[in-house]
């Protein structure tokens, strides 16, 4: 492990408990992890290991039960909802495995979404932003369709080039191939390798997919809420 | 913000139907509030001018003894209190600088008697006035359907339209004027169905009630049969007669007979003196017993046939004093100005406004408009559950949607306004638009002038013309009304809203 390169995210004792009844689910137990700055890793695992959770805390839109989470240099256990969106908003991008876009918006607007969130940049760069960012993408096209107008392959490229509009440091994405066919998948892995080289943004994903897992310059494996190979 | 509505419209577009049904019980709650507020201000409005400019005033005395305020239309029978002190009030309301002018008058109930055995007396309710000082202070208000209006000092009384129909079917006699002949298209439905056989009079016997029975009956020549202006419903009962007759009906001795009031125990004395004297006692003694022969008139009525011009009419007894205000003077401050004279100045009367003066005319529009912000709020309820039904379940169903915004960093506050924005934009859309249509046909029925001759209708209207209005007070209270709807309906989904987290943008089964 070379020690060149600042740590984005440092994580140490993370567990993760989910009351289920009268018994817990320990989801993760114990986990120590650092990824470095303009890593492009994957977390692989069998079902049920703990990547979406180990993903969703990292994100901050989930707590950990114990440990030390620090993203980009936050301490994110001890942050309040406010603080903890602003985060999510100005370091973090998310890619969902459901795309998640926002139907009434077009291409875009749901790209421009996160930066007028921001209410930094004016409207002119904005746009100008975002239509780089669709161009980027492949969707220089398409800008003006609603979500329920594209394919699924494209749908995931909108989704990426909004988690990238703030250019964040961090860019989670939670098996965001599990929904497209292998083709259109590996050209989404195509896509955010390309961005990973070009914006220098970090990229943890996660896979069941032996194929994605080829992209990945990094692995982590989880196997029941625990760390076996890094 | 730019942002949050421009979602919110889209999503309201997005979905028709909802938006749809909320909407359309928003622009139909505030259409109704707008026209509703609209038409019973205007009939408010037109009953005040047309009860303020057509029979009260805007201030009416009374005497203090006068247990309630309302004078005008009282059927319990009720007699009202003389006023014996004219002369006093009269100087201090000359006194006044808000007053305009004013008219002391003569007000009680009379029995209408006939000279058929089978009929039940009637009942007839009098005016007594100065007629050209009647005419002075509410011009226009009536004219003469058949006959003519008094003459300069001249005796008799006019019977309006209403109470002529009234008249009709207790006695089966048809008053006509003196020297008049029939008019069949002015006969009421049931005269009309019993011409043949219909016995026409062109004289009326009254017998004045009067607490301690010190009332005559006396003949009345019917000069005219009148209409008022407008709401002969309420109008229509009073009979006008000139202050003398009215007094000796009533036994407050005329001015012109003896031009001071009666002491009480002379007064009683002096009833024994009148010829009818069994009139007092039993229903049947309550006719006059000759039908050819006209009834022995009283002998005051005789003695006043022909009132001398130098006797003070005005040291008589009279009912009430109508005042009109100068314009501008608020009906309370009037009031209470003018009560504060009359107490420092012990004269024994009290000032009303019209409204109490007109009992239930005057408080119907309050029950009118109470009973329709009622209604108009029920509605408002029900749309208040619908919409928090409706926008609850868009919540919900928009978890996803609205969880993923949150996660990739909206505030919680970006997803409340957005959500309050949905309602307040449907509400400001179609509640305005409600508002609008209700403002456009309340200004755009004055213009169509509509009339009405039909009594009730008339009393809807407030007058002759149905002429809603549109109050600046009624605007503000439909627009609160309005937004406290779409703030009430949108706490509960903002709420929920609000409660969706980050995590609630992953689907998990
Ligand atoms: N909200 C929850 N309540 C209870 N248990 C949960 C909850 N979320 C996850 N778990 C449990 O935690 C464990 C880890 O789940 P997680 O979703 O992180 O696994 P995963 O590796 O993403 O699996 P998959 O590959 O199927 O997506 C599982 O045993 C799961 O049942
Ligand atoms: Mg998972």
């Amino acid at each position: 492990m070379k020690k060149t390169a600042k740590n984005i995210i440092e994580i140490s004792g993370l567990t993760k408990d989910y009351p289920l009844g009268n018994t817990t689910v320990n989801a993760l137990r114990g986990i120590d992890l650092n990824v470095q700055e303009g890593a492009f890793t994957s977390i692989i695992g069998p079902s049920g290991s703990g990547k979406t959770t180990l993903l969703n805390i990292i994100g901050c839109i989930d707590t950990a039960t114990r440990g030390s989470v620090k993203v980009a240099g936050h301490e994110i256990t001890g942050l309040n909802d406010k603080q903890i969106t602003d985060l999510r908003l100005h370091t973090i991008g998310f890619i969902f495995q459901t795309f998640n876009l926002i139907p009434v918006l077009d291409v875009l607007e749901n790209i421009e979404f996160p930066l007028l969130l921001m209410k930094k940049h004016s409207g002119a760069e904005i746009r100008q932003r975002a239509e780089k960012l669709a161009d980027l993408v492949g969707l220089g096209e398409h800008v003006k369709h609603r979500p329920a107008e594209l394919s699924g392959g494209q749908r995931q490229r909108v989704a990426i080039a909004r988690a990238l509009v703030t250019s964040p440091s961090l860019v989670l994405a939670d098996e965001p191939t599990a929904n497209l066919d292998s083709v259109t998948g590996g050209q989404i892995l195509e896509v955010m390798r390309q961005m990973n080289r070009l914006e220098k943004t970090t990229f943890i994903f996660s896979t069941h997919d032996a194929n994605v897992l080829k992209y990945a310059i990094g692995v982590t494996k989880l196997k029941d809420g625990v760390i076996t190979a890094n | 913000m730019q942002l949050i509505f421009k979602i919110a419209w889209r999503n309201i577009l997005r979905h028709k139907g909802k938006s749809l049904i909320i909407g359309l019980i928003l622009f139909l709650g505030s259409l109704l509030m707008t026209v509703g507020n609209g038409v019973i201000s205007g009939m408010d409005h037109g009953l005040e001018q047309n009860v303020v400019n057509g029979f009260l005033g805007d201030v009416v005395i009374i005497s203090e003894k006068q247990k309630t305020d309302n004078i005008l239309l009282d059927f319990t029978g009720t007699l009202i209190e003389p006023i014996t002190n004219y002369p006093q009030i009269k100087k201090l309301l000359q006194a006044e600088r808000f007053v305009s002018r004013f008219l002391p008058a003569g007000k009680n109930m009379s029995l209408a008697l006939s000279d058929d055995y089978n009929a039940t007396p009637g009942f007839a309710y009098l005016l007594g006035v100065d007629f050209a000082e009647y005419q002075a202070m509410f011009p226009d208000s009536l004219k003469a359907l058949e006959g003519r209006l008094f003459k300069p000092g001249e005796r008799g009384i006019l019977v309006p339209k209403k109470a002529r129909d009234e008249f009709y079917n207790f006695t089966n006699r048809w008053l006509i004027p003196e020297g008049c002949s029939l008019v069949e298209a002015n006969l009421s439905k049931d005269a009309k169905e019993n011409l043949k056989t219909i016995i026409k009079a062109d004289n009326i016997v009254l017998l004045g009630m009067n607490e301690n029975n010190s009332s005559t009956d006396l003949r009345f020549g019917i000069k005219g049969v009148i209409a008022y202006r407008t709401l002969n419903t309420i109008f229509g009962h009073f009979s006008i007669t000139d202050i003398e007759s009215y007094r000796e009906c009533l036994g407050y001795f005329s001015s012109s007979a003896h031009a001071i009031q009666v002491a009480k125990e002379d007064q009683k004395l002096l009833d024994l003196d009148t010829t009818n004297l069994d009139s007092l006692f039993g229903t049947e003694s309550l006719m006059v017993s000759n039908p050819q022969a006209k009834p022995t008139p009283a002998p005051a009525a005789i003695a006043a046939a022909k009132a001398p011009a130098d006797v003070d009419i005005e040291a008589g007894v009279y009912n009430m004093i109508f005042v009109k205000l100068k314009k501008g003077t608020s009906y309370n401050y009037a009031v209470s100005q003018l009560n504060k004279i009359f107490t420092a100045n012990q004269a024994k009367v009290r000032a009303v406004t019209w409204k109490k003066a007109s009992g239930f005319i005057g408080s119907m529009t309050t029950i009118i408009k109470g009973s329709l912000l009622a209604f108009v709020s029920l509605l408002f309820l029900v749309a208040i559950i619908i919409i928090v039904n409706t926008l609850t379940m868009a919540a919900l169903e928009r978890t996803p949607e609205l969880g993923m915004m949150r996660a990739i960093g909206a505030q919680k506050q970006f997803v409340r306004l957005m959500f309050l924005s949905e309602t307040a934009i449907l509400s400001l859309v179609f509640g305005g638009a409600g508002f609008l249509l209700g403002a456009i046909i309340v200004n755009l029925i004055p213009m169509l002038n509509i009339t009405s001759a039909n009594d009730m209708v008339q009393l809807l209207y407030g007058g002759d013309i149905f002429h809603p209005l549109l109050k600046w007070t009624d605007i503000v209270v439909t627009l609160l009304e309005l937004s406290l709807v779409t703030l009430i309906a949108a706490i509960y989904p903002i709420r929920v809203a609000g409660g969706i987290k980050p995590l609630d943008a992953i689907a998990r089964d």
